[in-house]
C-alpha cells in the first residue's frame, strides 16, 4: 500500500473516531452547534485559547517524542511521568537555590531537567540491559517512587515558605518560560519545535536512525552484522528519559511557574498515546499533540459550562485511539469480498 | 500449458495399492496476478508414499495447502474416493482424514507433547480426553517405532522430536491422508531415514503419505511414485525405479544443473589459525572442546559433521557473537582476534553467512535495499551526518543486479517477501560486496533448490579464487565433498579427523558416525 493511501486510511479512522465522539457528546446533551463552537471557533478565534492549546501542546509534543524514540528501540518507556517529575525537580533545584548567574538560569534549569530525567532512566535501563528485567514493569513502578519523592520534597524542604502550601515557591521571572518577544506564544513551543527538528534528523535522516531500524526489526541480525545493540538501546532510552525530563521543565516553568503536586498527571499516558498514534514519526507527533491539546482545552470548558464529567474527555481520547488503531488493520490487510 | 508425458508408466498392481483416495483435477490458484497453481492435477493412491518434488516456489506447498483447507482453489475439482467434495476450511480437511505437518511446526512450546495433542484433538472432559489420547499416542508410536517424551514440554524437545509430536497429532486424529511439508529440512540423515521408515509402515497399514521435498535422493529412495512440479504445473508423475537422478533433475529445473568439483589452484599461506578452542555452555557442557584447524588463502575448508556437534557455537565464536573460554584465533596480520567484537571482525575482512537467514541474515520487515545498504551505512560510506538514501539505493540496485537477486519487484519491497534462494543471494551480495578475506558459511544452501545452491556455490568459489579463506560448515556431506579443498570432520566440539581431497566418502561417513 502506498504511503499516500496509508495516510488516507489513518485519516479515515481518525474521522470516524471524531464522528463517534461527536455523536457521543450529543447524546449527553451538547447540541451540534455548541460542539462546533467549543472545539473549533472558540479555540481558533481567541488568542488566549490558542495560547493555552499551544502551551499544553509543547510538553505533549516532547513526551510524544520521548515515547517515540523509546519505542523505536523496542524500549517500552512507561515511566514518562516519573521522568517528567524528576525533570521538574531538577529545574526547581536550580530555581530554588538560585544556582548560576540569573541570565543563564533558565538554560541551566533546562539542562538540569534533561539530566535528571536521564538519570531517572539509568536504573531501569541497567536492569533491562544487564539483568533482563522487563523495562515496562521497572519504569512503571519507578513512577510511584518518583511521585512519593516529589511529595516528600513538597511537604518537607521545598514547602512554599510564604503560604505553607505543599508546592515549591513561585519561580522568579527569569526562571519562567515567557512568551516569545512580541508574540503571544510561549517559548516552550519553540523548544518543542526545535526538538521535533532534531528528532526528525536523528530518527529519519541520520545513521543512528538507520541503524536503529535494524535493532527494532531484528536484534539478532543487528548483532551479527556488527551493531552494538546494547549501546543503541541505551542511547535511545537515555534520550527518551532526557526528553521527558525536558517536558517536566516546560510544564513547571511554562505553565505552572512552580513545582506542584499534580503537574505531571496524564502526561505519561498521553505521551505513549501520541507516540503510538504518530507511529513514532516526529512530525506526526506534533499533529497528534496539537489534537490532544485541543481536546483537553475544549474539554475543560465543556466541564465548566456543560457539567460534562472529565471521564467523558477520557472516553473520547479512547474512542479516537481505538479508531486509529483499528485503521491499522486495513493497512496490513487487503479485504476481498467473496460472494 | 504443456505437460510432457514421456516417462509415464503404468503402476504395477501390488496388493496394498487399491483405489485412488484423493484426486485433484485442474486446480487453479492465484494470488493477485501471480498464478501459483495453473491447472494442476494430482492423484494419491491407497497405501502409497508419494513424493511431491520441485524447486522452491514450484507450487508444492500451495497445492498441499489446498488439500488441507488452508487455501481455497479458484477452480478445479477434488475427488475423495471418486466423490466430488469441497474443502473450504481445515475442519473439512480434518473430517476427511487429511492431516498435514507443516514446514514450520505449529506447537505451543511451554505445553507438553501430550497437551499439544490434546489441544488439537481433545474432545469431551479434559482428563478423560487426555487419558484417551495418551493411550492412543503410546499405541501409535509403538506401532510405527517412534520414541517421544509425551510428558516433556515441547520447547525442551529436539527438532526431530517436535516433528514426531506433529506427526502424532495427525495420527491420533485418525488421519488417513498424511502430508509432510519439507519434513527433512531440519533433520540429519539418520533421523530422516527413521522418519521414512515410519512413513513406510504407516503406508503399509493403509494410510497414504505425501511428502513435499526438493531433495532428489529422498524422492528416489523412499517414494512409491514421484510427482514433479515446476512453475505451478505438474510436469509429470513417474516411478522411481524407472528414473535416474539426472533425468529427474532435468524434469525439476527444465535444464541440467550438475555441479562438478572445482579444486583450488593456488593455496598459499595460512590465513586463519584456530588453536585449542574450548567453550562450555551455561549448563557447563563442553560444546567446543580442544578444537584446532588452519585455513589458507585460496582454500575452502569444509567442516562435515552431524548437526548439534558444536557447529552453531563455532560459527558464533568466529563471528564474534560468543567468546571461547580458552584458545586462540590467529588472523594473519591482526594477531589473536578471539576477543574481537562483530564489528571489528567485519573491519578485519571476516564475513559470516549464518545458517538461519531469518534470524541472523536479514531483517525481514525492512526493505531489500536497506538490508543491503546497512553494511555501508555502518562503515559510514553513505555520509556521516545524513544517510544519502539515493546513493544507498543505487548501490543496492547495482548489487542486486550483480548478484542476480531475483523477485525484487520494487525498491521498497520487504526482504521477507524474497524466496529463500534470493534472500540468501541478498545476504551474499551484502557480505561479498566488501570482498572479504575470510568467509564463514554455515549451511549456506539449507532449504535452497538446485539452481540457487549452485549460484551460492559459485560465489563461494569466487571468494576463494580472489584469495579468500573460506570455511564451509555443512551437515550436507555431498556439499562438503563437492566444494572443499580440505575436509575436517567435527564431532563433539572438535575436529576429529582431516581429509585431503579427493576423499573417500565412506571414511568421512565413518568418522562422522563413529563419534556422533
Amino acid at each position: 500500500m502506498s504511503k499516500r493511501n496509508q495516510a488516507l486510511v489513518i485519516c479515515g479512522g481518525l474521522g470516524i473516531g471524531l464522528l463517534v465522539s461527536a455523536v457521543t457528546l450529543m447524546f449527553v446533551g451538547i447540541s451540534a452547534p455548541d460542539l462546533l463552537n467549543e472545539f473549533i471557533f472558540s479555540i481558533f478565534t481567541s488568542s488566549r485559547s490558542i495560547n493555552a492549546v499551544l502551551a499544553l501542546a509543547a510538553p505533549l509534543t516532547i513526551v510524544g517524542l520521548s515515547a517515540a524514540i523509546g519505542f523505536k528501540a523496542r524500549f517500552w518507556n512507561i515511566g514518562i511521568e516519573g521522568q517528567v517529575i524528576f525533570g521538574a525537580i531538577g529545574a526547581t533545584l536550580i530555581a530554588t537555590y538560585d544556582v548560576g548567574p540569573e541570565q543563564f538560569r533558565i538554560y541551566l534549569m533546562a539542562s538540569m531537567a534533561m539530566l535528571f530525567g536521564m538519570a531517572w532512566m539509568i536504573l531501569p535501563l541497567f536492569l533491562s540491559v544487564k539483568l533482563r528485567v522487563n523495562e515496562i514493569i521497572s519504569t512503571l513502578l519507578l513512577n510511584y517512587v518518583a511521585f512519593n519523592f516529589l511529595l516528600h520534597l513538597l511537604y518537607g524542604p521545598w514547602k512554599d515558605p510564604e503560604t505553607f502550601f505543599p508546592n515549591s515557591k513561585i519561580y522568579e521571572k527569569s526562571e519562567r518560560l515567557n512568551n516569545v518577544m512580541g508574540l503571544e506564544i510561549n517559548v516552550s513551543v519553540v523548544i518543542a519545535l526545535v526538538f521535533v527538528v532534531l528528532m526528525t534528523w536523528l530518527l529519519s535522516l541520520s545513521r543512528f536512525g538507520y541503524i536503529l531500524k535494524f535493532v527494532y526489526a531484528n536484534s539478532n541480525m543487528a548483532k551479527s552484522i556488527g551493531i552494538n545493540v546494547v549501546l543503541m538501546v541505551s542511547i535511545a532510552a537515555l534520550i527518551s528519559g532526557a526528553l521527558s525530563g525536558l517536558a517536566g521543565f516546560t510544564i513547571s516553568a511554562g505553565i505552572d511557574s512552580r513545582l506542584t503536586q499534580g503537574f505531571f498527571i496524564g502526561y505519561g499516558f498521553l505521551g505513549i498515546l501520541i507516540g503510538f498514534l504518530a507511529r513514532n514519526n516526529p512530525i506526526l507527533v506534533v499533529i497528534f499533540a496539537l489534537m490532544m491539546a485541543i481536546l483537553m482545552v475544549a474539554g475543560q470548558s465543556l466541564q465548566v459550562f456543560y457539567q460534562i464529567p472529565f471521564a467523558m474527555i477520557q472516553l473520547i481520547q479512547a474512542i479516537i485511539v481505538i479508531c486509529v488503531a483499528a485503521s491499522e488493520f486495513f493497512i496490513q490487510h487487503r479485504i476481498n469480498i467473496i460472494k | 500449458m504443456t505437460i510432457t508425458n514421456t516417462y509415464n508408466r503404468d503402476l504395477p498392481a501390488t496388493d496394498n495399492v487399491a483405489g485412488t483416495v484423493l484426486s485433484l483435477k485442474n486446480i487453479v490458484k492465484t494470488f493477485g496476478k501471480f498464478v501459483a497453481l495453473d491447472n494442476v492435477s494430482f492423484d494419491l493412491k491407497h497405501g502409497e508414499v508419494h513424493a511431491l518434488l520441485g524447486e522452491n516456489g514450484a507450487g508444492k506447498s500451495t497445492l498441499m495447502n489446498v488439500v488441507c483447507g488452508l487455501y481455497t482453489a479458484d477452480s478445479g475439482t477434488i475427488l475423495h474416493y471418486d466423490k466430488p467434495i469441497l474443502i473450504k476450511s481445515p475442519n473439512d480437511a480434518h473430517n476427511l482424514g487429511v492431516g498435514m505437518v507443516h514446514q514450520h511446526y505449529k506447537l505451543v512450546k511451554p505445553f507438553t507433547a501430550l497437551e499439544n495433542i490434546q489441544l488439537e484433538n481433545g474432545t469431551g472432559p479434559y482428563k478423560a480426553s487426555l487419558d484417551r489420547l495418551n493411550a492412543k499416542a503410546v499405541e501409535v508410536s509403538e506401532r510405527i517405532g517412534f520414541t517421544v517424551g509425551l510428558h516433556t514440554p515441547v520447547g525442551q524437545l529436539s527438532i526431530s522430536e517436535q516433528q514426531r509430536v506433529e506427526i502424532l497429532k495427525v495420527l491420533t486424529a485418525d488421519a488417513k491422508i498424511i502430508i509432510l511439508d519439507e519434513p527433512t529440512a531440519v533433520l540429519t540423515d539418520s533421523e530422516s531415514d527413521n522418519l521414512f521408515t515410519a512413513m513406510r509402515s504407516l503406508a503399509a497399514s493403509g494410510c497414504s503419505v505425501v511428502f513435499v521435498t526438493h531433495k532428489l535422493r529422498e524422492a528416489l529412495t523412499f517414494a512409491d511414485r514421484i510427482t514433479v512440479m515446476r512453475n505451478g504445473i505438474t510436469v509429470d508423475t513417474v516411478l522411481p525405479k524407472n528414473m535416474d537422478a539426472n533425468v529427474l533433475a532435468n524434469l525439476i529445473v527444465g535444464e541440467s544443473v550438475v555441479e562438478s568439483p572445482k579444486r583450488s589452484k593456488v593455496v598459499t599461506t595460512p590465513k586463519i589459525m584456530i588453536d585449542r578452542l574450548s567453550m562450555a555452555d551455561i549448563n557447563g557442557v563442553q560444546v567446543i572442546s580442544d578444537l584446532s584447524f588452519n585455513v589458507s588463502s585460496g582454500e575452502i575448508y569444509g567442516i562435515a559433521g552431524v548437526g548439534g556437534n558444536g557447529q552453531n557455537e563455532l560459527v558464533s565464536i568466529l563471528s564474534g557473537l560468543l567468546r571461547a573460554d580458552v584458545g586462540t584465533i590467529e588472523l594473519d596480520g591482526y594477531g589473536n582476534i578471539e576477543a574481537a567484537k562483530p564489528i571489528e571482525l567485519r573491519n578485519y575482512g571476516v564475513a559470516c553467512i549464518h545458517s538461519d537467514r531469518a534470524s541472523h541474515g536479514l531483517a525481514n520487515d525492512l526493505n531489500v535495499d536497506e538490508n543491503f545498504a546497512i553494511s555501508g551505512v555502518l562503515a559510514g560510506e553513505f555520509g556521516k551526518l545524513v544517510v544519502q538514501r539515493r546513493r544507498a539505493r543505487a548501490a543496492a540496485a547495482q548489487a542486486i543486479q550483480d548478484f542476480d537477486v531475483r523477485g525484487v519487484r520494487s525498491q521498497g519491497q520487504k526482504a521477507g517477501l524474497l524466496s529463500g534462494g534470493n534472500a540468501q543471494k541478498l545476504v551474499i551480495a551484502r557480505e561479498f560486496s566488501r570482498l572479504p578475506k575470510i568467509v564463514v558459511a554455515h549451511s549456506p544452501c539449507r532449504g535452497l533448490d538446485v539452481r540457487a545452491s549452485s549460484a551460492v556455490h559459485e560465489h563461494l568459489l569466487a571468494a576463494r579464487d580472489r584469495g579468500g579463506a573460506v570455511i564451509l560448515i555443512s551437515e550436507d556431506l555431498d556439499e562438503v565433498m563437492l566444494m572443499s579443498d580440505r575436509i575436517g570432520v567435527m564431532s563433539r566440539g572438535s575436529i576429529i579427523a582431516e581429509f585431503e581431497v579427493p576423499a573417500d566418502r565412506n571414511k568421512i561417513g565413518k568418522a562422522m558416525a563413529g563419534n556422533a
